[in-house]
């Protein structure tokens, strides 16, 4: 495994950058757009008061961006990768809070949100599940980055590339 | 696991620091673009209510044993029980078909009607709840119900329905009295919003809008409330 590490490892950060920071930048320019949208699908989570809750549906979409692009060009890719990873813990959390309180929402992770009718609580189980591991593979993802951010395609290169110190 | 690290140290932290002064700078610039184009949005849903005609008062009554609802013109023969939320967007469509003819039916003595306002969708609803019965203080239940559906933004609890921007409704209405005016910054309809809201199990409605003619369940068969089935139905009794 370690072998294999460090003879891929150029490839698989470059990889996981363009997976996780793509899956950022698409995501947050979907909700970045359509603001009102953002807002009520962070208010139907029902975990912050209202208020603030618009104001995170507002900034989240561009933080998101912003880390989005930082993964994608390469720059302080260690620091896009802890908020990375922090963010999809975030979401993790609430998906899960939202479940445990048995509440049916649409995540309105690439846009949308809000309340979804009581006749589809099988089906929207099976979405938390898919969002649950879906968010957890990207935080593992943003994982791998925080200890090898440096490969190939990237801006800021550490002179001891493939070297393990 | 062994890290990555970066040979050259010189200027590091230089660098940090602006890659994250940059991060602020797009998220602070997205949040204000993001709530200024809100703001627009919802400026313009005002506009609709410029010179809005504001009908005769009529006086409302919070009948208990109704499930708390608001009884307006009691005694008619035909009784219309509604029961709404300000945010469902249904009930705004309900309201567009057959508003202005429940309107009539009021304000002609024609039949009584039992608005019940809920307030499940969120926040924004019990506050907009809140005015709504603010306003039937004033005699002007009607109007202030109307006003609600037509600025109804298309997404819920989206910000829209703040204490500030429900005294706006009022003011394009002509109501800005004190009292109107404390009753919506403090509330004070807080507890029958909530009764309102508590009694829908026990009119088993689990929905909105839900409808009732004297008492039964109007089952509508078409998909956009049609206007002459509802008042074949109202007028069926």
């Amino acid at each position: 495994m370690n072998a294999f590490n460090r003879r891929y490892q150029n490839r698989i950060t470059f990889l996981a950058r363009m997976l996780l920071g793509g899956v950022l930048l698409v995501a947050g320019a979907l909700k970045a757009f359509s603001p009102a949208k953002a807002a009520s699908a962070v208010a139907a989570y029902k975990i912050l008061p209202t208020e603030l809750a618009h104001i995170v549906g507002y900034a989240l979409p561009w933080l998101e961006i912003a880390i989005g692009a930082l993964l994608i060009v390469g720059i302080s890719i260690r620091f896009a990768a802890i908020v990375g990873g922090a963010v999809m813990i975030l979401f993790i959390a609430a998906i899960i809070s939202v479940w445990s309180r048995g509440l049916l929402i649409d995540c309105g992770c690439f846009g949308g949100g809000g309340a979804i009718d009581p006749s589809k609580a099988a089906a929207v189980h099976r979405t938390y599940a898919l969002e649950i591991s879906r968010d957890l593979g990207l935080a593992l993802t943003a994982l791998y980055l925080y200890f090898f951010p440096y490969g190939l395609f990237s801006v800021e290169k550490s002179a001891t590339t493939n070297e393990e110190s | 696991m062994s890290k990555q690290v970066k040979a050259k140290s010189g200027g590091d932290h230089f660098t940090r620091w602006l890659v994250i002064g940059m991060v602020a700078l797009v998220v602070i610039t997205g949040v204000v673009f993001s709530i200024m184009s809100s703001t627009n949005k919802a400026n313009e849903s005002f506009t609709a209510l410029k010179n809005y005609p504001l009908g005769a008062q009529v006086a409302g009554t919070i009948d208990p044993a109704q499930g708390s609802g608001l009884v307006l013109n009691p005694g008619a023969n035909v009784k219309i029980d509604l029961w709404e939320d300000p945010q469902c967007p249904i009930c705004r469509t309900f309201e567009e078909s057959n508003g202005a003819y429940i309107d009539e039916l009021v304000r002609t003595k024609k039949a009584t009607l039992v608005y019940h306002v809920l307030s499940f969708l969120g926040d924004e609803s019990i506050r907009a709840a809140n005015a709504a019965m603010c306003a039937a203080d004033e005699g002007h239940y009607l109007d202030f119900h109307k006003a609600l559906y037509i600025v109804q933004p298309a997404l819920e609890n989206s910000g829209f329905f703040t204490g500030p921007n429900l005294l706006k409704i009022g003011g394009y209405l002509g109501l800005k009295s004190k009292s109107f005016t404390d009753c919506v910054t403090k509330g004070s309809k807080a507890d029958v919003v909530k009764a309102q809201e508590d009694a829908m199990p026990t009119y088993k409605v689990t929905g909105t809008p839900t409808i009732f003619i004297n008492n039964k369940l109007w089952v509508r068969k078409s998909s956009n409330f049609d206007p002459v089935e509802f008042r074949l139905a109202v007028e069926a009794g």
